[in-house]
């Protein structure tokens, strides 16, 4: 099985260089589409070929699938790869690729429709003998079947968009009143916003952490975990900062969680790399919630203490080879943090801030690795995501990468848009965070702390 | 720095796809930048300064060239009305092999009236003019890709 010779990017920003680094190493040329917001963007110039797919606006360029299709026909590429976000969940897309002899890098697209739909998903792990958060069935019938539902599992519930992801749209009743009062409007929001209007009801749980699984399947049946990334520091379902391993799991924890995810893993013959979503309880009882169907934001906190580059693999493995890693060669060695640093001003409820990058010193030394597309004079566009560079660590123990983490933020320049790092310090110092008792909700708390405090 | 020397200097960087070449030999320095076409000279020190003998050392010339980007054109946007492709694909000069190109230099087109064809994914999509006028420049050749914004056309 010979690796690819060229392969296309359709991805922008910091992840559309990851892959490129990845591909590099590997002696597979690379080819980077892009908007013409991305024209100038040095990213692009460092690729080995690049081709313009459309003006800025995403369903013009990164989500034009017959640009991207054609950008790789004319380039000779063998493969995709979707990086996140944009089309890489887009099951129809890998269906387009396979059919015009493109291999899309990642698992098939049955995989990606199936644990794409929340409520089929749910029941495929559920068949599987994976845990699921407590819910309705599948998606609720009417008001009655809810409130029914909701009375005998016990307040508070959580009215979930089944068509959905990424934590939108979703509403939490504490009683039968706000049930009452939820229902329809949840309903016709889902269908805003997603165009489906199907809702899950499922418990909610007030105070549990979001840890989630990394996993890695080849085509030829070998599948393995890495191990968790705790994911609970989040504003409004946003991670804002990741880390490895989770404060909460232990050693024995990590096994069985590890065993869940790769029975999902087999029971939909995935393929390729992948994360099991689960949510924590004081009480050690975990939840299967979602899967994502491709690469991660925080992949690099896995790397950093497994020694295991993630998306080589995805290259190599969409190219057939074998996984040549075994269950018990991965070792969790110490612990990375990372800290997403968005164009997003913390003191305005995280307003985006757009504008040039007038000056970019990023931070150094021992156990420091910045993924980034900045540079000085870089234009930061108003159409994407705000992410500017993800700042990590790895240190021996975890009171040492803080205190690394702590350092390589303070040195860190960014001049010319606001950025998230002087919350990221603040929730770094914090007792709780400090203590690793942090759950899904505690940020808003220490939001609300640090706003009033400046008051 | 003589003339001569100069003259091919200006040569080169024409006929080259170097965008940028600054030359320092002893005192003089002399900084060669492509723009509008053609190769403008800057020069940072008295160039035609007669050589002196006390000035004169045999200094290897120091040679700093900005290369063009592999994946740009180098050539700015000619002037003129500029037709540019609004999709991904292979520019083809007529609607099939043999058959006449759909515009050719020097024709006469209306606005809406198809100047070529690019093909994706086995499609065909003819492409109309957005202006009227007279063809004055193609610049691409027939088969050749293209991407989004890329210039095809320009109409006097």
């Amino acid at each position: 099985m010979a690796l690819f010779e060229k392969v296309l990017i359709a991805n922008r920003g910091e992840i559309a260089l990851r892959i490129q680094r990845a591909c590099r190493e590997l002696g597979i040329k690379t080819v980077v589409v892009h908007s013409e917001a991305d024209t100038d963007a040095k990213y692009v110039k460092l690729a080995d070929e690049s081709v313009c797919i459309g003006p800025a606006p995403s369903p013009k360029s990164y989500l034009n699938q017959s640009a991207l299709i054609s950008a790789a026909l004319i380039t000779g590429c063998e493969a995709i790869h979707p990086g996140y976000g944009f089309l890489s969940e887009n099951a129809y897309f890998a269906e387009i690729c396979a059919q015009y002899g493109i291999t899309f890098i990642g698992p098939s697209p049955d995989a990606i429709r199936l644990m794409g739909d929340k409520i089929e998903g749910r029941n495929t792990m559920r068949a599987a003998g994976v845990p699921i958060v407590p819910g309705s069935d599948g998606e609720l019938q009417s008001l009655e079947e809810a409130v029914e539902l909701a009375n005998s599992m016990g307040y508070p519930i959580l009215l979930k968009p089944a068509g959905g992801g990424g934590g939108r749209g979703m509403r939490v009743a504490n009683d039968e009143a706000e049930l009452n009062r939820y229902y329809l409007t949840a309903k016709s929001e889902a269908e805003a916003a997603f165009g489906n209007g199907a809702l899950l009801l499922e418990k909610y749980l007030p105070k549990v952490r979001h840890v989630e699984i990394q996993v890695l399947a080849d085509s030829h049946g070998h599948s393995i975990h890495l191990g968790e990334r705790d994911c609970s520091s989040q504003r409004r379902h946003q991670k804002i900062v990741e880390e490895a391993p989770s404060p909460a799991v232990s050693p024995e924890l990590r096994a069985r969680m590890g065993e869940a995810a790769l029975k999902g893993v087999r029971a939909i013959n995935y393929v390729n790399a992948g994360t099991m979503e689960f949510l924590l309880d004081p009480d050690g009882n975990f939840y299967f919630i979602e899967m994502n169907t491709r690469i991660q934001v925080e992949h690099p906190v896995t790397e950093l203490v497994t020694g295991i580059d993630l998306v080589r693999w995805q290259l190599r493995i969409a190219s057939g080879e074998h996984l040549t890693v075994q269950q018990s060669d991965v070792q969790i060695r110490g612990h990375a943090i990372e800290c997403r640093v968005n164009a997003e001003d913390p003191e305005r409820d995280f307003m985006p801030s757009v504008g040039e990058i007038q000056y970019y010193l990023p931070p150094g030394g021992p156990g420091v690795r910045v993924d980034s597309h900045l540079y000085p004079g870089y234009m930061v566009p108003g159409n994407y995501d705000s992410l500017l560079a993800k700042m990590l660590v790895w240190a021996p123990n975890r009171e040492e990468a803080i205190a690394r983490m702590k350092r390589a933020l303070t040195e860190t320049v960014i001049h010319g848009v606001k950025t998230t790092i002087p919350f990221q310090l603040v929730l770094l110092d914090d007792d709780v965070f400090v203590d690793g008792e942090m759950s899904t909700r505690y940020v808003a708390e220490i939001m609300s702390k640090w706003m009033a405090s400046k008051a | 720095m003589d003339l001569r020397k100069l003259k091919t200097l200006i040569d080169l960087v024409a006929e080259s796809g170097i965008a940028e070449l600054e030359i320092t030999e002893g005192d003089d320095k002399v900084r060669i930048v492509k723009s509008s076409g053609t190769p403008q000279t800057s020069h940072v020190s008295h160039v035609y300064a007669a050589p002196t003998a006390t000035t004169q050392t045999a200094v290897p010339a120091q040679i700093a060239v900005a290369a063009a980007s592999p994946t740009e054109a180098l050539a700015p946007m000619p002037e003129g009305k500029i037709v540019k492709s609004p999709m991904v694909g292979t520019f083809y000069r007529s609607s099939s092999p043999g058959a006449e190109p759909f515009a050719s230099l020097g024709s006469t087109v209306a606005e809406g009236q198809t100047l070529c064809v690019i093909e994706a994914m086995k499609l065909m999509n003819e492409i109309p003019s957005e202006f009227a006028g007279v063809v004055k420049e193609i610049l691409v050749e027939n088969g050749e890709p293209v991407e989004f914004g890329q210039p095809l056309f320009v109409l006097a």
